[in-house]
């Protein structure tokens, strides 16, 4: 039952996320108004949202085999932690997110002259393959965010529904009779 | 569908009586204590110091991640020690931490919300002394509730291991006398798994084999060659069902059991309550009190002999004794030890049943780390197929010190591994990249990796070995262990031969090696620690005789891991099942005699 609603959430979605980044298209605002309150970024402002959004799109892409990050609510899922992270140890870890996705922003005006959002679509590109660079050992701390933004990105995408069930099209979780694989012959 | 029987109600302990036997603890040990002891008519009493959970509710096998609110991870007030911490730090681990809980490193794994009251809090259980990552669950059932499934015997290559190669000690007893009894575990409990005829891993009486998948086959194939083998993994659980037992069911191939960590909603896979405990309960003659934490043996001051049990009501902070005809000690290796030095008497000054001075040392368990992952180059970008729905992949038995003599280390090691794709793509963060290639790579190679790791024999020494801390006392004011406790040489031979002999065996399957890593994982991570109460036939240097019966006092009995003379590299879960029914069926039979 789920699945089959799943186009239907994800459309809707992402009107809310369109809206969540102030575009000024007054019917997709005006039906995201109308949607639930959970729809609105717990952790993140709307504008800091809006950019994580698109950060995950362009980490993990809708292609032709499946929708991306943005379909997956990816955003919503680290929105979602990072309003319940535990503060005593985990400040740290919230005013972390807040700097990185600063620092995306920066880049981006540094290398293109715009924010990452009012960028091309290319250039958005070249500054996350910048961030990218020392994937195995980052060192400056946007190629450390960029490892904490794709490491719980691929947690989020791979964990929803359309990770496990459109993109991966696992098809276990299920009862099976007989176990798949071969038998030993000898 | 998948029946589940509510499990029987208990009985009322009464503790004005006296019991045929008193059993601490209720997991493998315990649980198969509990269960000969009422075969035979006895009337028991089972001391558990956890809880009794709801374990279906815990575990919710088939609940995707995305039904779970945090993707099935812990409260954020929650942490699970890290393999970091436990490198960096000494124990108590939970010393100076802000988060509310602590829980040990297996909660590290996917799903720990699943397994979060399975284990205990760390705050509330301390230890001391050298590093050692010690996962304990306290629960009806203990580590049961979610063990490996992995279920080997043992062999007179372990059993007479100082025969052999002149290192530590025989067992007393060989593989003739426990074959029967590993037969007995197999029929009652149910064992899936291959024939392979190898006389240094016996075969157990099998029920259906899980299966194997491409890359699996491949390796088997080509290890042929090499004159080893690659046998499905022999998983404890009931892979066509059990007539005579209405508690569990067959299982079918749903995955949980990998993609977790362990257990199993149905109880296909073999746990200690619905295996063992439950039909006990349905003889009429077990009594099961729960939240009751032993701290004491208790000795009758005439005879020396043990009297019952004192315990801590661990909800109401009561104390009580229970008293018995025989005490069957079964509360894990450690804690077992810990309980037996705690229990000091005038006839008894160094603990009971220690006046060889032994218990508490010749610690010993299987060293982890060293591991191999490859990728199958063939398997790149194939329609995806199910590979996860079973207990478990594979398994290579020891190969090393059979017939030939390494020159750098004595014993052996077996390797655990799998292949194929899971629910979640476990490579996909180390696969470099980001955008719709890293996707398309990702989606490709998920099928095509193979990963194994080895569990090789840590020896037991002397000077391995645990004691009573002199300060630091548990939340309930039981004094904790200390460890004193590392890797030998030995080991570390062993880790880099792992590593090595792993990358060759790919190799030589074609299959291409990413990673071969030979670093050791922190003592006490492979959760197989065993030792510390040892048997053998010389009161001077053992703690109990053939029967897990001590020396010293002959109502006494130590039925769990402790009573392992030495580790092998085989997973320990089903010897000690199979020895505690061989020595409950002598405890009733000696009992019956008026010999006890």
């Amino acid at each position: 039952m789920k699945r089959e609603d799943q186009a239907g959430l994800t459309r809707r979605d992402a009107l809310k996320i369109a809206a969540g980044a102030a575009l000024s298209v007054p019917v997709l605002f005006t039906r995201a108004m109308a949607a639930p309150a959970a729809s609105a970024p717990r952790f993140f402002t709307r504008e800091e949202f809006a950019l994580l959004d698109e950060l995950a799109e362009t980490i993990i892409p809708a292609d032709s085999h499946s929708p991306g990050a943005r379909a997956a609510k990816v955003a919503a899922y680290i929105d979602g932690r990072l309003a319940e992270a535990y503060l005593p140890v985990e400040a740290d870890v919230q005013q972390r997110w807040r700097d990185g996705l600063r620092r995306v922003d920066t880049l981006s005006q540094e290398m293109n002259g715009a924010a990452f959002l009012a960028a091309s679509a290319e250039k958005r590109v070249a500054v996350l393959t910048r961030m990218a660079a020392n994937e195995k050992e980052p060192k400056t701390p946007e190629e450390k965010f960029f490892r904490e933004l794709k490491g719980t990105t691929v947690h989020g995408y791979y964990t929803s529904e359309i990770g496990i069930h459109q993109e991966m099209e696992y098809k276990g979780n299920t009862l099976q009779q007989e176990y798949a694989g071969e038998e030993p012959t000898d | 569908m998948l029946f589940q029987v509510r499990p029987p109600a208990p009985k009322e302990a009464d503790l004005t009586t006296v019991y045929d036997a008193i059993v601490v603890g209720s997991g493998a040990a315990g649980g198969m204590a509990a269960h000969i002891l009422t075969s035979h008519g006895l009337n028991v009493l089972l001391l558990e110091a956890g809880r009794k959970l709801d374990i279906e509710s815990e575990l919710k096998s088939m609940e995707w991640p995305y039904d779970h609110p945090r993707r099935g991870e812990m409260p954020r007030d929650s942490h699970a020690i890290t393999l970091n911490e436990y490198t960096v730090r000494q124990p108590p681990y939970a010393q100076g931490t802000e988060y509310k809980h602590v829980y040990s490193y297996v909660q590290g794994w996917g799903g720990s919300d699943y397994s979060k009251n399975i284990v205990v809090d760390e705050k509330d259980h301390p230890y001391t002394g050298t590093k050692y990552a010690w996962v304990r669950a306290r629960l009806l059932g203990g580590k049961t509730a979610i063990w490996g499934r992995l279920a080997l015997r043992l062999s007179d290559y372990d059993f007479k291991a100082k025969t052999h190669d002149g290192y530590g000690e025989d067992w007393p007893i060989s593989y003739a006398d426990i074959q029967p009894y590993y037969d007995k575990v197999d029929l009652y409990l149910g064992i899936g798994g291959h024939k392979e005829n190898l006389p240094h891993l016996p075969d157990s009486l099998f029920q259906r084999t899980t299966r194997l998948n491409p890359s699996e086959v491949m390796l088997r194939q080509s290890l042929k060659k090499m004159n080893r083998v690659l046998t499905p993994y022999r998983a404890g659980v009931t892979t066509d069902g059990l007539k005579h037992n209405k508690y569990r069911s067959k299982c079918y191939g749903r995955g949980a059991c990998g993609r977790r960590a362990g257990g199993c909603d149905i109880h296909a896979a073999f746990d200690s309550p619905t295996g063992l405990i439950y039909p006990a309960m349905d003889t009429g003659h077990l009594t099961l009190r729960t939240n009751s934490t032993a701290y004491e043996v208790t000795v009758d001051p005439a005879t020396g002999k043990a009297r019952g049990v004192a315990f801590v009501d661990s909800q109401s902070g009561q104390h009580y004794e229970a008293k018995g005809k025989a005490v069957v000690v079964a509360a894990s290796t450690l804690e077992s030890a810990r309980l037996l030095l705690l229990s000091k008497s005038n006839a008894h000054p160094n603990g009971i049943g220690n006046s060889s001075g032994h218990v508490g040392h010749n610690f010993c368990e299987h060293v982890m780390g060293p591991s191999i992952l490859g990728r199958v180059k063939d398997l790149v970008g194939k329609p995806r197929t199910l590979d996860d729905g079973r207990p478990g992949g594979f398994y290579i038995p020891r190969y090393r010190n059979l017939e030939e003599r390494h020159p750098k280390f004595i014993r052996g090691y077996g390797f655990e591994g799998g292949g194929g794709t899971g629910m979640i793509p476990g490579r996909a963060l180390s696969t470099p990249g980001f955008g719709a290639d890293f996707k398309k790579t990702v989606r490709d190679e998920a099928g095509a990796f193979v990963h194994m790791g080895g569990f090789g024999e840590v020896l037991p020494r002397y000077e391995s070995a645990v004691s009573i801390d002199p300060t630091v006392k548990d939340r309930w004011g039981i004094p904790v262990l200390k460890f004193d406790y590392a890797f030998g040489d030995n080991e570390k031979q062993m880790a880099l031969d792992m590593a090595a002999t792993g990358k060759e065996m790919f190799e030589a399957a074609g299959i291409e090696v990413l990673h071969a890593d030979s670093d050791i994982l922190t003592e006490g991570w492979s959760i197989h620690e065993l030792g510390t109460a040892r048997m053998g036939r010389d009161p001077k240097t053992s703690v109990l005789n053939q029967f897990q019966q001590s020396h010293d006092v002959k109502n006494l009995f130590v039925v769990d891991g402790s009573s392992h003379v030495s580790a092998s590299c085989q997973n320990p879960t089903w010897t000690i099942m199979a020895l505690a029914w061989r020595s409950c069926d002598h405890l009733a039979d000696e009992l019956g005699k008026g010999n006890l």
